[in-house]
């Protein structure tokens, strides 16, 4: 080591290298990540496999270099453990800027795929096309796969989870009739829908005309 | 027979005892459920009664839309029915969401025994299918040392990549009789007067003890 | 349930604050004879004609709308308690009036299917709104008290729908708080360094704070549970998530 530098000094000075360096070699990943913090929570962007790709090279040229100043360190006959010189400090950085890499990657994979397990609650077992655009290969495979999952358990249970997500109400409503719908059939009797007029009818009959915009529920 | 047992659960204005017993089951079930949304972690399985309380709710259902004498009472007993339903639906719908967030560290923790049967069966496919897609999206495509899901290379020491969940939280909680003064913190420093019935903002790893002993319910 | 609506705040959603308000009991008084009706939710009846029993609020308002029942309002839910409760509410800037834990819903219930059941029910219906109004600006000042080291909050009497709303703020605020006031948060470098980076990480330890600093987006990203995401919180990542929770808190 050399002497003129003080020990201090050096851990300062390779701290702020590594700074600068971590900063640079991570930035296509922090892309990745940044990508997905700037989504709606639960919203997909598109795989960006240009960048994942790219991360994924930077990775390998990372451990290219960290073999070759092992080696170097090794050729020199030095020991590996206690070695501290340029080469040590080299090989440090690119070993943690790979691990880096990494946590970025598996962050973005892990995190998509998060969100797509979540649409099977929301959307059901079959994805539009929008979305499946947005996937890649493994992370359709992974959604068929987890959907499967849920299904075997809920068949264990014989119970659908994937019904019921509001709190239910009283399947009976009462509503005020807007607009002259006229005579309708509903179950077994027949009822006259005068406008003004107010009923007592099953939610499930009465949903269709609110939505038209001929009935509206009734609230004193 | 079960439908006429089910019946006579039902019958007779003497609320018998499958009454009493699923009613306090189905209070639980609010209990875990209200709990279970500010919980970070995850509370034991009730009881094994959840597929016998499904069973006896559809019974119920077929029974009266079958000899519907009373229109009134049929619509009052259906909303009991959905309410329950959705209830039961929603709890296990949380637990398992919890499953799916954390597999890999309940699969690790002592969090595994509190899971039922059929969840750990879940669980266990979810792990293997997310270890399908990272393996074959990211890990088999680095360099060796650095290809395990658990750990971030091969010089980690132990399992420093399981997502886990964040119970150095802080959560909303109603005491239901006097704790009296409680540390807060290991040093001593932090002292609490926990009052009957009172609604506190706390950090979750001081009181889980309490809410593991039931003395704090989660709200 | 929560689990569905935002499963990484745990909130309620409005109609599910109302369902568990729906099991609150509440007093009525049927037209009709009715055999008692043995429920999941516990067994209530018989029912006469003219003679008060208790029922929960689901149940209740279920027989209203039937014509079956008149509901008996709450004893809180009349004028002059209101009115009372209103002005103590003024008076204590610090501190919130006793009333039920779902007084919000019960009383939206209530006024929305009870109405010729509530005596001066403008009134009523304008006090309340008061309350609420008066309780919600309190919470908001309330949580400006919060600060560095702060282990727990009373918040005796605060509602239903009050703890709704407060809690995506104060849980991250109180995080955000206990994080950065931590000695771990000055003394935790990466927590994957191996054995050789160990070796460099002898070095003063606070310029690795600065380190993590620089990666505030990656925090975003982890929302703080996601181990694949370790140990890069950022003061300024807190902020502005605090500040967010600041906007939607006083819409």
């Amino acid at each position: 080591m050399n002497p003129i530098i003080k020990e201090d000094h050096l851990h300062l000075w390779l701290a702020k290298i590594k700074i600068i360096c971590l900063k640079m070699f991570g930035r296509r990943a922090s892309q990745l990540l940044r990508e997905l913090a700037s989504c709606e929570p639960g919203q997909l962007t598109a795989y960006n496999t240009d960048t994942f790709e790219q991360v994924i090279k930077e990775c390998n040229e990372h451990n290219l270099q960290l073999q070759s100043l092992i080696r170097k360190i090794e050729d020199a006959n030095l020991d590996i453990q206690t070695t501290r010189n340029e080469d040590h400090f080299g090989a440090v950085i690119h070993h943690l800027s790979l691990a880096r890499n990494k946590r970025g990657l598996m962050s973005y994979m892990y995190n998509r795929a998060e969100i797509i397990q979540s649409l099977r609650w929301t959307i059901g077992p079959v994805l539009p096309l929008e979305i499946q655009e947005k996937l890649n290969y493994s992370e359709e495979e992974y959604y068929k796969n987890h959907s499967t999952a849920i299904e075997a358990y809920m068949s264990q249970l014989d119970l659908d989870l994937t019904v019921d997500m509001v709190p239910p109400k009283d399947p009976y409503i009462r509503v005020k009739v807007l607009d002259d719908i006229g005579e309708v059939c509903l179950g077994e009797h027949t009822i006259s829908l005068t406008p003004q007029s107010l009923h007592f009818i099953k939610r499930v009959d009465a949903e269709p005309f609110i939505l038209q915009g001929l009935m509206e529920e009734f609230l004193e | 027979m079960e439908r006429g047992e089910a019946a006579k659960r039902r019958g007779g204005g003497g609320g018998g005892h499958g009454g009493k017993k699923r009613c306090r089951s189905s209070e639980e079930g609010v209990e875990e459920r209200e709990g279970g949304a500010g919980d970070p972690a995850l509370r034991g399985w009730p009881s094994s009664e959840g597929r016998e309380q499904i069973q006896l709710l559809e019974e119920t259902l077929d029974e009266f839309t079958e000899n519907r004498s009373d229109d009134l009472v049929v619509s009052l007993y259906q909303m009991d029915l959905d309410r329950a339903l959705f209830l039961l639906r929603s709890y296990l719908r949380i637990r398992l969401q919890k499953i799916e967030n954390y597999m890999v560290h309940i699969s690790k923790t002592n969090l595994w025994n509190r899971l039922s049967e059929q969840e750990q069966r879940f669980a266990k496919r979810c792990i293997e299918i997310m270890e399908k897609h990272l393996e074959q999206s990211v890990l088999s495509r680095l360099p060796y040392g650095y290809q395990s899901m658990l750990k971030q290379s091969i010089s980690s020491e132990e399992d420093d990549m399981v997502p886990e969940p964040q119970l150095d939280t802080f959560v909303f909680c109603k005491t239901k009789s006097d704790v009296g003064a409680f540390q807060l913190d290991d040093t001593g420093e932090e002292i609490v007067d926990l009052v009957a019935d009172d609604l506190y903002v706390l950090r979750y790893k001081s009181i889980r003890g309490l809410v593991d002993g039931g003395r704090i319910d989660l709200v | 349930m929560a689990g569905q609506s935002n499963p990484h705040l745990s909130i309620f959603s409005a109609p599910e604050v109302e369902f568990l308000a729906e099991d609150e009991v509440v007093e009525i008084v049927p037209n009709i004879k009715m055999d008692a009706v043995n429920m999941i939710c516990g067994d209530f009846g018989p029912f006469f004609p003219q003679i008060a029993t208790k029922v929960p609020l689901w149940l209740a308002v279920a027989l209203k709308k039937r014509g079956k029942c008149s509901i008996r309002p709450p004893e809180w839910m009349f004028v002059e308690r209101l009115t009372h409760v209103l002005e103590a509410e003024r008076e204590s800037p610090r501190e919130f009036q006793p009333l039920p834990f779902h007084y919000v819903e019960m009383s939206k219930l209530l006024l929305d299917n009870a109405h010729e059941d509530i005596p001066d029910i403008y009134m009523v219906r304008s006090l309340i709104e008061d309350i609420r109004d008066v309780r919600f600006h309190k919470v908001e000042t309330g949580l400006e008290t919060i600060s560095g080291r702060t282990h727990a909050v009373k918040l005796k009497n605060l509602s239903a729908m009050e703890v709704n709303i407060v809690r995506p703020f104060m849980v991250r605020a109180l995080q955000a708080f206990y994080k950065h006031d931590s000695p771990e948060m000055i003394q935790q470098p990466e927590s994957t360094v191996n054995r050789r980076a160990q070796v460099v990480d002898r070095g003063p330890r606070n310029i690795f704070v600065t380190v993590t600093g620089l990666n505030m987006i990656l925090s975003v990203v982890a929302k703080s549970r996601d181990a694949f995401v370790v140990n890069n919180a950022s003061f300024g990542a807190a902020a502005a998530a605090v500040s967010t929770t600041v906007m939607n808190c006083s819409l």
